[in-house]
């Protein structure tokens, strides 16, 4: 049970962060970005494929990346066993070179379409990460491809249950994220992206640039889902494409943030944690579940057929989300203010 | 051998292009699930050789109806309770997309569901030839003019066809007219997913069969769309000759130069020529080069 609960709290943290950034681009700005797994996986690349090249240059290891990435490994792990903060340094360079990387990356893959309409946006988006996909699944001198590359254990100091440690931190990225998310819905360039959601002719005649802001806020969003992918490649302590699919990052973060209420970064909370445990569930009682109905293939394609079906019953009854999108805060504040005052 | 190859992919290239182009013209919602549609179409026809052992050539007029009912399924249970509802363009392309979803999990299951050979199969043993030239070749070809003799007939000879040009053009107005476009929609669904499940049906005697499939093919469909022009019936046909002959010959010829594992990776050439389009021609090069001409004129 206890494990479980962590499951679903790391889950939860680290989905949480993903639709999150999509929200920002998606629920605010109105960009559906059908390419959210791109960021993701290059957050997780990031770690094993650019910065541990650095450390095996460092070390002067020789062989190909897989061999000497195991071999990196086994040097790094023993070093933050003997020193953490060796580790907490290490996680935080991680951290921060994925989001720079997933940043720059974002902000390229918006480019061919950045001046274009919606769909041209989603199918350019949605090729790109596919292309990408496949790319690093089959290239095994880039990424390890199908074989994978192995990562250090940034906890390898800590001897008890590391998915507690990976819990509590994607819970603390996560509020740093929500913090930053939030600042960012509430400020002016928030409103303006809001503005170019509802109309962009509108903010077109005030002189804004559409190009320029589609491209700040997808490169924004897009370092922060790399941070994810940064995490999650952290927790599983290897990096293999195929963890990155378009269904299990792009697919359901949409999904969590159409559950949740698109625009609204509390209602995305919620429908993320509803989506994290319902599949929690069903992820435990899957054996029982096939032995009960007594089919004959796996659990996993009833699953997609369940939240394909899921997403369309939202869009259909529930298109504004479980959390109808609040006002802007700050407006909302002044108007109550002003009209306080007027009463008096 | 190789440029016979080339054909038989542009072919079914251009057929799955025609019907995204067909769905979006009078949708007006790029399908992302033309792809699984296609490759439901080769499990179809796997099915049949498999539990009926129907050849995979005699399947086709039955993957053709069953596909293109199905899309007709999909119109009217999913988009179009949408469309009644006045959802945006976003919101039904990511209803689209969780039809992928829901295909590919029924893909799954039949894959599963067969077993072995299903996980990854090629029709290519069952194959004919004549006179050296592969079976799929003709048929591939025979489909394609099939389909533009009666597009041609329908949309020039025929009150329908003409019908289905004005709600192409302007829906609003050809609805006032008394045009039925709820007609011609229910119509392009079909025909669009019948014609993806035919090429799906003739794929795997090009290559490998996998579920995951669709979701790379779209990527050269989508390409091969934009290329062309996204709402230009012509445009879809350029577009699918265009991407299928670079997707194969470019990345033969350079698979010479860095060898041959860049083989692996054609969908890369199919996502270049997409950007670059974008960058130089986003409403395709057949209005690109009326354009062109046009200012030649003036």
């Amino acid at each position: 049970m206890e494990q479980i609960v962590l499951n679903v709290i790391f889950w939860f943290g680290i989905y949480a962060i993903v639709s999150i950034s999509l929200n920002l681009e998606y629920g605010l700005a109105g960009i559906p970005n059908f390419g959210r797994v791109l960021a993701v996986l290059f957050g997780a690349f990031t770690v094993g494929g650019i910065v541990n090249r650095f450390f095996i240059a460092y070390y002067g290891i020789q062989g190909e990346l897989i061999e000497s990435s195991a071999e990196l490994k086994t040097i790094m792990n023993q070093r933050i066993a003997e020193d953490p903060s060796f580790g907490i340094l290490l996680l935080l360079l991680y951290l921060a070179i994925s989001a720079v990387v997933c940043g720059i990356i974002g902000a390229i893959a918006i480019l061919p379409s950045a001046r274009l309409s919606r769909d041209y946006l989603a199918i350019t988006l949605l090729a790109i990460s596919e292309v990408s996909f496949m790319v690093f699944n089959y290239n095994t001198s880039l990424g390890g491809g199908y074989y994978g590359i192995s990562l250090p254990d940034v906890f390898a100091f800590y001897a008890g249950n590391r998915q507690l440690l990976f819990a509590i931190l994607s819970l603390l990225l996560l509020l740093l994220v929500f913090i930053l998310a939030e600042r960012i819905s509430n400020s002016p360039f928030g409103r303006l992206l809001r503005a170019m959601r509802e109309d962009e002719d509108v903010v077109k005649a005030y002189g804004r640039n559409l190009m320029f802001l589609r491209i700040k806020i997808s490169a924004i969003s897009s370092a922060i889902a790399g941070i994810a992918g940064a995490l999650f490649s952290l927790f599983t302590a290897n990096f293999i494409a195929s963890n990155f699919t378009r269904i299990e990052w792009t697919f359901y973060p949409f999904l969590m943030v159409l559950l949740g209420g698109a625009g609204n970064n509390k209602g995305v909370l919620f429908g993320t944690f509803v989506f994290v445990t319902v599949r929690q569930f069903l992820t435990v009682y899957k054996y029982e579940l096939v032995e009960t109905l007594r089919i004959p293939f796996q659990t996993v394609w009833i699953e997609y057929i369940a939240f394909g079906l899921v997403m369309f019953l939202v869009l259909v009854y529930r298109p504004e989300g479980l959390i109808r999108e609040a006002p802007v805060l700050k407006v909302a504040k002044k108007l109550r203010a002003r009209s306080s005052e007027s009463s008096k | 051998m190789l440029i016979e190859g080339a054909i038989v992919y542009s072919n079914l290239l251009a057929l799955l292009s025609l019907g995204l182009t067909l769905t979006y013209i009078t949708t007006s919602v790029p399908n992302f699930a033309h792809g699984s549609i296609a490759v439901l179409g080769s499990y179809l026809a796997l099915s049949l050789y498999y539990f009926l052992g129907f050849h995979p050539y005699l399947s086709l007029p039955i993957v053709f109806l069953v596909c293109g009912l199905l899309g007709v399924v999909c119109y009217l249970a999913i988009l179009r309770p949408l469309i009644q509802r006045g959802a945006s363009i976003v919101i039904l392309m990511i209803a689209t997309l969780a039809l992928d979803l829901i295909l590919f999990g029924f893909i799954g299951a039949i894959s599963d569901s067969i077993g072995g050979i299903a996980k990854k199969f090629i029709f290519t043993t069952y194959d004919f030839e004549v006179q050296g030239i592969s079976g799929v070749f003709f048929f591939s070809s025979a489909v394609v003019l099939l389909t533009l003799i009666f597009l041609w007939f329908l949309l020039f000879k025929t009150k329908f066809g003409i019908a289905l040009r004005a709600s192409m053009e302007n829906p609003a107005l050809a609805e006032t007219m008394g045009i039925n476009v709820e007609k011609t929609r229910i119509f392009s669904w079909f025909l669009s997913c019948a014609l993806a499940g035919i090429a799906g049906a003739l794929l795997p005697f090009k290559q490998e069969i996998v579920p995951l499939t669709g979701s790379l093919i779209i990527v050269s469909i989508f390409s091969a769309s934009i290329l062309g022009g996204i709402a230009s019936i012509v445009g879809a046909l350029v577009g699918g000759y265009l991407i299928g002959i670079s997707e194969s010959l470019l990345t033969y010829a350079l698979s010479f130069v860095l060898g041959t594992e860049v083989l692996l990776y054609s969908k890369v050439v199919s996502l270049s020529a997409l950007i670059i389009a974008l960058l130089i021609a986003p409403r395709g090069i057949v209005e690109g080069l009326r354009k062109w001409s046009k200012s030649f004129s003036t």
